[in-house]
């Protein structure tokens, strides 16, 4: 329970900080948006303004402020997108699950190639096969996703023309009724959504290598690894049956910490291929200085980093006796 | 066996000559970067040797301008985040009043996920270049913090650490005299580490749109080709899309090799450097 009240304690942290920013920040957000048009991205009317300020309390004290703040959070409400008409709640809903899906698919495919690699790297630390993957590894996470998904978009859809340019479906397509319209809507998907998912998965890959090798490099002298040996295993049997059950403790732990980085990864991706999900939303806030999204897309963000941190750690306790004896 | 140093004497050439390219970029650009020239997206010409924006401007000059920006966010950032760094970790390690309030701080920090909060931040008080600094500066002290608190932690109980309290050194000349010494061989790994977060960060913000207006950079120069929807249908786009984004992949590699000797922490190699 204690691990329990460390994060509540966060999650209210995150919380707090996502009230008070916008409120402490020198500048009033809803001046950007109140230039009589002229110099604003969105022009407001004075009405509309006055909306604004009453909806968020604005004439009220600080204690108020927060008070109807929390309470609403509570409700779901996230607030209103300054340039849409919409409650910024139902935007996030509606592109949730593309964001989703890209983060799922590209995380379970870098755990699972930076594993292999990670596994071939460590498992003779110190030789030439090793220092090359580690190295190449290392040079592959320091690029910029924009700039490897640019590569993809360069390479898979403006060279070989194999993948859509961009979208998350295609617009205008025939009818997805019935069991074959949605499975080819299925398809249609999939197929606009690799080269984003592999961006992502490329870019993950070689956090999960380096875990993978430091851990796998660790076990080398264990006995265990000695009798499967002595007991006549060839070297691969060693690694897939003795070895890779003990990276799993690194890998879990790790596959919910890389949440926060694929995330960010995510939104600057879905902006190369103008996949219609969170980072999208996101950016086009930016260029609509439609600050309550990108709040919301915050503290979402962040909440969901914790509670993945949360559960990873719940996971770990259930799998390691030692720690689960101590509690 | 010697790729890697090798690599790491690349890395530093390259280094080099991007901060020269930044310090003489006034001279070396044919072109004023920002001033609308001849007609927009033009194939390179003799007078423009990597052709023009959709703004008529001239890319090569931009490309060497880019240099500039980026180098000054990327010193700024690392100067401010590395005393930073510097401060709370021998804070944190050495003044126990202070230790638990600044290692809470730190893992706050370290637990926020990084992009939503700069975009929120950043938004709010406008992405000017100052503004950027002190955004990617302030959130990327933490991780050293930490290291240089460890550090310092070693350190403290060090006979020569018990020694100097027994003769009656003072807190500040314990932490300058001694503390910050032991602490100091993981300097280049932290300025390696945080000029590369830094041209990776500035570069994905001014990709997503994030700069100041006027700003000539290598991520706005990507921002500018991206948002014709119609790019790759023109047979200009490789002259608008490559020339910034090879920049910023060769800036950030040259990071990559300088600190390969630095950042992988102890490795079991029997060769090192001559330096």
């Amino acid at each position: 329970m204690r691990l329990l009240s460390r994060y509540l304690v966060l999650a209210l942290c995150v919380v707090l900080v996502n009230f008070f920013l916008p409120r402490m920040l020198p500048g009033d957000p809803l001046d950007f948006s109140s230039g009589d048009g002229l110099d604003a991205a969105v022009p407001l009317t004075a009405s509309a303004r006055a909306q604004l300020e009453a909806y968020y309390h604005l004439d009220e004290s600080t204690q108020n402020q927060l008070r109807s703040y929390l309470s609403g959070l509570l409700r779901g409400d996230l607030g209103l997108s300054i340039s849409r008409s919409a409650p910024v709640s139902d935007l996030i809903v509606d592109r949730l699950p593309w964001t989703l899906s890209l983060l799922l698919v590209s995380l379970v495919f870098s755990a699972a190639i930076g594993a292999g690699i990670g596994l071939a790297a460590g498992w003779r630390p110190g030789t030439r096969r090793d220092r090359w993957l580690t190295s190449s590894s290392g040079m592959l996470s320091a690029i910029p996703e924009f700039l490897l998904a640019i590569g993809l978009l360069l390479g898979g859809a403006v060279g070989l023309g194999w993948f859509p340019l961009f979208g998350g479906e295609t617009v205008f397509a025939e009818s997805r009724d019935g069991l074959t319209g949605i499975l080819r809507g299925g398809l249609d998907i999939a197929w606009h959504l690799t080269l984003p998912a592999a961006t992502l998965a490329i870019g993950g890959v070689s956090a999960f290598a380096l875990v993978t090798r430091d851990a796998t490099a660790g076990l080398q002298h264990q006995p265990w690894l000695v009798a499967a040996r002595a007991k006549g295993l060839n070297e691969r049997q060693v690694a897939i049956r003795h070895a890779l059950p003990n990276l799993a403790f690194p890998l879990t732990t790790f596959f919910g910490l890389r949440l926060g980085g694929v995330l960010g990864g995510a939104l600057v991706v879905e902006r190369v291929f103008s996949v219609p999900g969170l980072g999208l939303l996101g950016f086009q806030a930016i260029g609509a200085r439609d600050y309550p999204i990108l709040q919301a897309l915050f503290l979402l963000s962040s909440l969901a980093v914790l509670l993945v941190a949360f559960l990873v750690e719940l996971v770990y306790m259930r799998l390691d006796p030692t720690r689960r004896s101590r509690q | 066996m010697t790729g890697r140093p090798l690599l790491q004497w690349v890395g530093f050439v390259l280094l080099i000559g991007f901060v020269l390219v930044a310090l003489v970029a006034p001279l070396l650009a044919p072109h004023d970067p920002r001033e609308p020239l001849t007609l927009p997206l033009s194939t390179p010409t003799d007078d423009h040797l990597l052709g023009t924006n959709d703004l008529g401007q001239d890319v090569l000059s931009q490309l060497i301008h880019g240099a500039r920006s980026t180098l000054i966010v990327a010193a700024s950032v690392t100067a401010i985040s590395t005393v930073v760094s510097w401060l709370v970790g021998l804070a944190a390690g050495f003044i126990r009043r202070v230790e638990g309030v600044l290692m809470g701080v730190t893992d706050l920090f370290l637990a926020l996920p990084d992009l939503p909060l700069i975009l929120l931040v950043l938004t709010l008080i406008g992405a000017t270049r100052t503004n950027m600094i002190l955004v990617l500066a302030l959130l990327s002290w933490p991780a050293f913090a930490r290291v240089v608190r460890s550090l310092v932690i070693v350190a403290r109980g060090s006979p020569y650490v018990e020694a100097s309290k027994a003769m009656g050194g003072s807190t500040s000349h314990i932490i300058v005299r001694h503390l910050l010494p032991a602490t100091l061989v993981v300097l280049p790994a932290k300025l390696v580490l945080t000029t590369r977060y830094a041209v990776f960060a500035e570069a994905t913000l001014a990709f997503l749109g994030l700069s100041a207006g006027d700003a000539i950079g290598w991520g706005a120069m990507v921002n500018l080709a991206f948002r014709d929807p119609l790019l790759f249908s023109r047979p200009i786009w490789p002259w608008l899309v490559l020339p910034p984004t090879i920049a910023i992949a060769t800036l950030i590699l040259a990071t990559v090799w300088v600190g390969s000797g630095l950042t992988n922490g102890p490795r079991p190699s029997r060769r090192r450097k001559p330096h």
